[in-house]
């Protein structure tokens, strides 16, 4: 064989070069250190902020594009720099980035004890002197991201859990109005199956939407103060917390949920839970304000949305909690220590002003905005309903995975979900936040 | 006793032969036919749902494209993000894969045909290697990345990818080039080559089927990693081809026929990049010693 | 040429007696003549001095941090504060779902000797031949592993999604009594997640054997053919041993992918139902960087890291010794 394999090896160090070069050019705008940030200067200078939110698809991200111009417009010495992530990215990668010598100036999370638990890094900007003038207006919104009467997070939306159900399936199954007991749910389910219609769809993979389940019951069971206490003292003993389970282990004996639960995922699948009622395949899933948006998303049926109404978590017999309570939760904002914390807490003031929470509304589907005078640009009777729901609610109870700080939090949802799978227990769900790790 | 004159054979090779491949023949294609429906439909069907949006998978998931939908291919095709994504994760695949060819090839070689203490030692430390996979170093690895300034970095990613690329490479090189003869090492020495030279001009063109299968594997494991990339690049015109998917993901949907179309997509440079390199997993030895 | 000649003449020699007896001084063990140590020093640092760099630099030293980080019961913010010793490595290794996690990962790595070797060497064995769309063939094979394993996980999702279009073909067919929970079970999801890693990892091992296969002369075969061998005999006889140290590896890295098998598993099932599906990693995945626990999450990676190694080095003494003694696969011309 004549063949040398000179030229091979040049070939593939002439490549290298080349893209040593390549890289490093196209690199040059990141250079050490992180890119996506730089130290901003308050005191009037230039400030830049960069800001990670998960925005990655429109037509959020064509709202923030809008709200960035519009500030920098009126705000002309701060620029801001859009850097979507994929929303997978903040649950897993905020520590690290926390860790970094340059954190985002503003990051998108989700409050309670998971941004409790982010404040350990000593890197979350208490906001508190900052917003002081406008964060009433936002109502018991901003409550769920005070830590110790601190406001290190600022929501730009609410969410609230609740039934969406399709309102032609029900009409064919001769049920007139929805069920405001379990009892009358569970008649209602038994009316369905008898038209050959799966009465609610579960997103069982992903394990939260069965924590839904169990949490509401635990709300309609408990009184607001023993779920507050629960939630702060990572703590479930009260007695309260086992009669939820009781209440789940009878509503699962009548087979409320499609065939094959387990396997179905919540969102982000033509095939999931979201898909099915989108698709009529079941009649009702127990889901947040942005099933509508998922939903029409899943399916060629152009009227869906009409299709889809709303009505709250029935109430428990003999339940200690306020049947007007329910499940929510929000999506929010912290700023770090290194951002220009005036210019950044006036950004974020400016992401809650009327005007941007309304094209939020409007244009992005947000089911429910932050801001309560926004709440007028709400179309869908639907999300309407929900909106009234959660104003009215006695006590918005922040998901227990969220409200607790998030490795207990991670772990009720594994045991609920094991529990749903017919391998779990009592004790489990009540002892999976007691202990720090339970396996 | 040979394995030839032990074997049972037939009087009548010839005819024999005939008969045999004539009745096996439907047998092969059978199971050629076999294997392509179960490897090719499934591919088919993420090609397909590429041309149906997404509302169409979940109305009917099993049905064909109707109307056939062209927009997700053609906004891909012309979208500046993929064919920037394209030219990230290139870049990355080719020095990571260029970087574990070449240094694994050069260790692969001193573990094989060198006699050193801690040479087994040396390998047991590289194989350790392959036992540690990329997830579980991921957060010391951007610490330690950030330390040295490579954040962001196209090479931050290319590097550490060739790194966790040497083991593979290593356990499938060695006993390829133990292999070969110590004749032709000896040959080539009596004619006043050095043993690098030996190395480079006549055991790497010998090693060349199982140099190409190494630089397949890591180009494709290059070209899919995604916890990397994730972790390491922050800015989106760094992004590579499996974090560009990301745009088609919201916080609570996925457009999901959007990304079959660009994964459909994705694979295309890697896929010629095998039909181009395992024409060379031919070769080797035999035609060496023939030329 | 004439040296060559000479080799040939050997070669063809050891040929004719078999494959049993091709074996021959280690290459490696040639006596250095006149090599001087100095020169073999220097030789040694240019070849193993950078690729030891970058391994010990970007995995070797990850590694120890990893190592120091599960004595620690850090959440990943503040600093490392919070020393407990071994504590983590009491939970792991107590922990009844880590149990049931290794066990999942043993039985992947059995099923894969067991079912997909077989597989990928007789397709390897039918794609070496020549034949009409050779090319196209090993392409079509070789595909599922060019996809990402996110998206077979997706994609799979979808097509065993009850009353999807697996379950939709089962039923053309009159096959509809076969259609089970595929994921949903949990006493199946094992099994079909097993099912989804063989199709994209196939590709992996038609690579390898592959290029083990080129390293067989034909005449060998031809020269058995003609004197009367069947096929089978040929496979049996001479393909298959000399095929040995290939398997051999695909054996070693099948059984280290088994124990890391991880991304088709957490986006198909995040371990589930119950941890039905649940493998070391997802395990890691869950308990260490989801849970903010990465001092429990650095303890697991060491564990399956010890777990790994135990089986490296009782496999490099037992089943590759043969192959680094001597060479098995010479090919001698």
């Amino acid at each position: 064989m004549r063949r040398s394999p000179k030229p091979v090896i040049v070939a593939i160090a002439v490549t290298a070069a080349a893209a040593t070069i390549a890289a490093c050019s196209s690199s040059s705008s990141g250079t050490s250190a992180g890119s996506s940030s730089s130290t901003s200067s308050s005191a009037g200078g230039q400030v830049t902020l960069s800001w990670w939110n998960n925005a990655t698809a429109d037509p959020l991200k064509g709202v923030w594009v809008s709200a960035i111009t519009a500030f920098q417009t009126a705000h002309p010495n701060v620029t801001i720099q859009n850097v979507p992530h994929q929303n997978e990215f903040f649950k897993t990668n905020m520590p690290i980035a926390l860790k970094s010598n340059n954190p985002p100036d503003i990051y998108q999370q989700w409050g309670g004890g998971a941004e409790a638990t982010q404040i350990q890094s000593g890197k979350l900007a208490d906001l508190t002197q900052y917003v002081s003038g406008w964060i009433g207006t936002l109502g018991k919104a901003a409550a769920g991201w005070q830590v110790n009467g601190k406001q290190y997070g600022v929501p730009y939306d609410q969410h609230v859990v609740g039934f969406w159900y399709r309102k032609d399936l029900f009409a064919k199954a001769g049920i007139t109005t929805p069920p405001t007991t379990i009892p009358e749910l569970e008649s209602d389910n038994a009316k369905l199956k008898a038209h050959g219609i799966a009465p609610i769809g579960l997103g069982g993979q992903a394990q939260w939407p069965d924590a839904f389940w169990w949490e509401y019951f635990a709300v309609r069971e408990c009184s607001t103060s023993v779920i507050q206490q629960g939630m702060t003292a990572s703590n479930m003993s009260a007695p309260c917390f086992s009669k939820a389970t009781k209440d789940l282990t009878a509503f699962l004996a009548t087979n409320p949920f499609e065939p094959g639960f387990n396997a179905v995922a919540a969102q982000s699948s033509p095939t999931s839970s979201a898909g099915m009622l989108a698709n009529g395949k079941v009649a009702m899933e127990l889901q947040g304000d942005w099933e509508p948006g998922e939903a029409k998303g899943d399916t060629t049926d152009k009227s869906i949305d009409s299709k889809l109404g709303w009505f709250a978590f029935p109430a428990v017999p003999g339940g200690q909690g306020d049947p007007s309570s329910v499940l929510g939760g929000g999506d929010g904002w912290s700023c770090t220590t290194g951002a220009a914390e005036p210019a950044c807490a006036q950004f974020l003031q400016y992401i809650d002003s009327t005007e941007v929470q309304k094209q939020l509304v409007t244009q992005a589907s947000i089911g429910l905005p932050a801001n309560p005078a926004a709440e007028s640009a709400i179309t869908s009777p639907a999300v309407k309903a929900a909106a009234q729901a959660h104003d009215t609610a006695a006590y918005v109870a922040v998901y227990f995975d969220q409200a607790l700080p998030t490795n207990p939090g991670l772990a009720l949802d594994a045991a609920i979900a094991n529990f749903f799978a017919g391998k779990g227990s009592n004790s489990a769900i009540i002892n999976s936040v007691s202990s720090s790790s339970g396996h | 006793m040979t394995v030839l004159s032990a074997a049972r054979g037939r009087g009548h090779a010839d005819t024999a032969a005939r008969r045999r491949t004539w009745i096996t023949r439907p047998g092969t294609y059978l199971v050629i036919l076999f294997v392509l429906a179960i490897t090719l439909v499934p591919m088919l069907y993420l090609i397909l749902s590429g041309f149906r949006t997404t509302g169409q998978l979940g109305s009917n998931p099993n049905g064909l494209p109707h109307p056939w939908v062209w927009s997700n291919y053609a906004s891909i095709l012309e979208s500046a993000v993929f064919w920037q994504a394209v030219l990230n994760s290139a870049i990355i695949a080719v020095v990571a894969t260029a970087l574990a060819m070449v240094l694994g090839s050069m260790a692969a070689f001193a573990l094989s045909r060198y006699t050193f203490r801690g040479r087994d030692g040396l390998f047991l430390l590289f194989t350790a290697g392959l036992l540690f996979p990329l997830n579980t170093a991921a957060l010391p690895l951007f610490l330690m990345l950030q330390k040295i300034g490579m954040n962001d970095n196209l090479f931050g990613v290319a590097l550490p990818e060739a790194a966790f690329s040497l083991p593979v490479t290593i356990v499938i090189l060695r006993p390829f080039m133990r292999a070969i003869p110590g004749e032709l090492e000896d040959a080539a020495t009596v004619d006043g080559a050095t043993r690098i030279r030996f190395f480079v001009r006549i055991l790497l063109p010998l090693s060349r089927p199982a140099l190409i299968t190494v630089g397949i594997l890591a180009f494709v494991t290059s070209w899919n990693t995604y916890l990397l990339p994730l972790i390491v690049l922050s800015t989106p015109s760094h992004f590579t081809l499996p974090l560009a998917v990301a745009m088609f993901q919201s916080q609570y949907s996925t457009d999901t026929a959007r990304v079959f179309a660009y994964t459909a997509l994705s694979m295309l440079p890697a896929l010629s990049i095998f039909v181009f390199a395992q024409r060379y997993l031919v070769g080797g030895l035999v035609g060496a010693i023939r030329g | 040429m004439a040296r060559a000649e000479s080799t040939q003449d050997r070669g063809a020699a050891r040929l004719a007696a078999g494959p049993e007896i091709i074996s021959g001084p280690a290459a490696a063990g040639a006596p250095p003549k006149q090599r001087s140590a100095r020169r073999k020093r220097i030789e040694l640092a240019i070849l193993l001095g950078p690729p030891l760099i970058l391994f010990i630099g970007f995995v070797f030293v990850p590694m120890i941090f990893a190592i120091w980080y599960s004595l620690y019961n850090w959440n990943g913010y503040g600093p490392l504060s919070d020393f407990i010793g071994l504590q983590n490595y009491q939970g792991v290794v107590t922990g009844s779902v880590f149990h049931q996690a290794l066990l999942h990962n043993i039985i992947i790595a059995v099923l894969s000797v067991v079912i997909q070797l077989p597989i990928s060497i007789g397709l390897a064995l039918l794609l070496n031949r020549r034949m009409r769309g050779q090319t196209a063939l090993r392409l079509a094979v070789f595909t599922p592993y060019v996809l990402s394993q996110a998206t077979t996980a997706v994609m799979w999702s979808m097509l065993l999604s009850h009353g999807g279009p697996v379950d939709s073909l089962l039923k053309s067919v009159g096959l509809a009594a076969l259609i089970h929970f595929w994921l949903a079970s949990t006493s199946l999801v094992l099994y079909t997640l097993f099912f989804v890693v063989t199709w994209q990892f196939i590709g992996f091992g038609i690579v390898l054997l592959l290029a083990g296969l080129q390293g067989i002369p034909p005449e060998l075969r031809e020269a058995a053919a003609i004197d009367g061998a069947s096929s089978w005999q040929i496979t049996r006889r001479i393909m298959l041993p000399l095929l040995g140290p290939t398997i051999r590896i695909w054996i070693f890295l099948a059984v280290i992918g088994s124990l890391q098998l991880f991304d088709i598993v957490w986006i198909m099932t995040l371990g589930g139902p119950a941890n039905a599906s649940q493998t070391m990693l997802t395990y890691l995945y869950f308990n260490g960087a989801e849970r903010t626990q990465f001092g429990y999450g650095a303890t697991v990676s060491v564990v399956l890291f010890i777990i790994s190694f135990v089986f490296a080095l009782a496999y490099q003494r037992y089943a590759l010794r043969r192959d680094t003694a001597g060479a098995l696969t010479r090919a001698v011309g």
